[in-house]
């Protein structure tokens, strides 16, 4: 299980899944690493990516496209945008902050908020937030208002008044998942039956 | 058709001791559908040859003909993307990637338009009101590839273009280049990328053309005809890279003369 945030934008992911074409959409992750002389902390963020997103299987330190994994390739750019969105949604962590969102009252959520709801450790907090801010925006999940440091629904409207600077939301809104920032115990998931298309996608936090 | 012609083109700067070659006798053609690579070692003027094309220079002999017309001043039918992004890092993605059309005198409606196409094409959906410093290098270098296209350039000079990204964002980034220059509705209809890395060149391109030390002479035009996506490994792709990393060793400078005068004008200059 992941102690630490996997740093990785959806280019370098994408990246990863070209290398991997390159080598036939199989291959062992030392020899992967080795054609673009990576070290390990430069490859396997975005294999983690990759594989909590559904489009590769890891097994015995290989390498392999799913299905999904090899129409994204196929796609247009555009394309490849709505799969992620589509794969991103489902993970726990999009999950649980898109419904945050959706409860704050004015489906606005700040960069603290963000962090708690995130929980990871507070080492890597900003990097994450950043690196989950950036997933969003790109997938189209998620607006944000880089001055306010704000996070935003895509339907909330642009004008919604902001909350006074330090004021909280009801704790019956953005509920962080039990375990709190000190991290630990997983949020909550829905037991497989519920869920029979999803790819096995872990939390990716700590 | 040729989109560009170079011809017998030359190119010196004033120096302390005297004139400085960088390039002598350069000719080559790009015809629509190329992509071409530039290769040669650092300093040899690779970047130079990229300005002279665009017309932002002039060659000091020779000359370099767009559509059969000569390059007197800025092609405005020529884009060029850049190793350090050069974006405005007081405007947003949406106005980095509307300035060029700015330039050329569009109407606000058909600017807005135009910007919200390339934005969408290059993956910068969502992104339009930030600004550079939010956005990693791999979305840095989109805007400047998205600015380039909005001008819709005959054209796409890029010079070192993935060289600022780290590995693996800049081989994302090189497959949407290709892909988008194959897709017959945009544009380039030609590629010029310069680069010093040999295997990305061999990666992208149909044809490479190796520059040698300064003063510069074209060693050789290489084509590539591997079907792509290209296989680093397989053994057609080393011999290219080889036979390219040959020509650029053994190919040194020009003439003895002309290696003897700079040395003596470095030695000068360093007394």
């Amino acid at each position: 299980m992941p102690t630490t945030y996997p740093k990785c934008s959806p280019t370098e992911m994408q990246g990863l899944l070209v290398l991997l074409s390159g080598h036939k959409g199989s291959e062992d992750v030392a020899l992967l690493a080795d054609d673009l002389d990576l070290e390990i902390d430069e490859i396997l963020p975005a294999l983690d990516f990759a594989s909590v997103l559904g489009l590769v299987r890891v097994k015995d330190g290989r390498a392999t496209f799913t299905e999904l994994g090899q129409r994204y390739l196929g796609d247009s750019i555009r394309e490849r945008k709505s799969l992620l969105r589509e794969q991103l949604k489902r993970t726990t962590l999009f999950r649980t902050l898109l419904r945050a969102l959706e409860s704050a009252p004015d489906h606005r959520l700040t960069d603290e908020q963000l962090t708690q709801l995130v929980s990871v450790t507070s080492a890597t907090a900003d990097e994450a937030v950043q690196n989950i801010v950036n997933w969003g925006r790109y997938t189209g999940l998620v607006r944000y208002d880089p001055e306010e440091h704000v996070l935003i629904a895509v339907r909330a409207p642009p004008s919604a008044p902001k909350p006074p600077a330090g004021s909280r939301p009801p704790p019956s809104a953005a509920t962080p998942p039990p375990g709190g920032p000190a991290g630990g115990r997983k949020p909550p998931t829905r037991g497989p039956g519920q869920e029979p298309e999803s790819p096995p996608l872990a939390t990716v936090v700590a | 058709m040729s989109l560009i012609q170079v011809e017998h083109v030359d190119k010196s700067f004033a120096g302390r001791h005297g004139s400085i070659s960088i390039m002598q006798d350069i000719s080559f053609d790009v015809k629509d559908s190329d992509f071409l690579a530039i290769v040669g070692p650092s300093g040899c003027g690779k970047s130079t040859l990229m300005r002279l094309i665009q017309g932002l220079d002039r060659p000091s002999a020779g000359r370099i003909l767009f559509r059969d017309a000569p390059v007197t001043s800025v092609c405005s039918k020529m884009a060029m993307v850049f190793q350090s992004f050069a974006l405005f890092p007081w405007l947003t993605v949406a106005q980095n990637v509307g300035f060029g059309l700015e330039a050329l005198g569009w109407a606000p409606d058909r600017i807005h338009n135009q910007v919200e196409r390339y934005i969408s094409v290059t993956g910068l959906d969502g992104f339009q009101e930030a600004y550079p410093r939010e956005l990693s290098g791999g979305m840095r270098q989109r805007v400047g590839l998205a600015r380039a296209l909005a001008v819709e350039p005959a054209v796409l000079l890029m010079d070192e273009p993935f060289s600022a990204l780290d590995p693996l964002t800049a081989e994302g980034l090189r497959e949407e280049v290709l892909q988008l220059w194959r897709d017959p509705e945009l544009p380039p209809e030609a590629v010029l990328l310069v680069s010093h890395n040999i295997e990305e060149a061999i990666q992208l391109a149909d044809r490479i053309l190796v520059l040698s030390r300064r003063p510069a002479h074209l060693l050789a035009q290489v084509p590539v005809d591997l079907p792509r996506p290209r296989d680093r490994k397989s053994s057609a792709f080393y011999e290219l890279t080889d036979r390219v990393y040959s020509l650029i060793t053994e190919g040194g400078a020009a003439s003895p003369a002309a290696s003897a005068s700079q040395s003596d004008a470095a030695a000068r200059q360093a007394l």
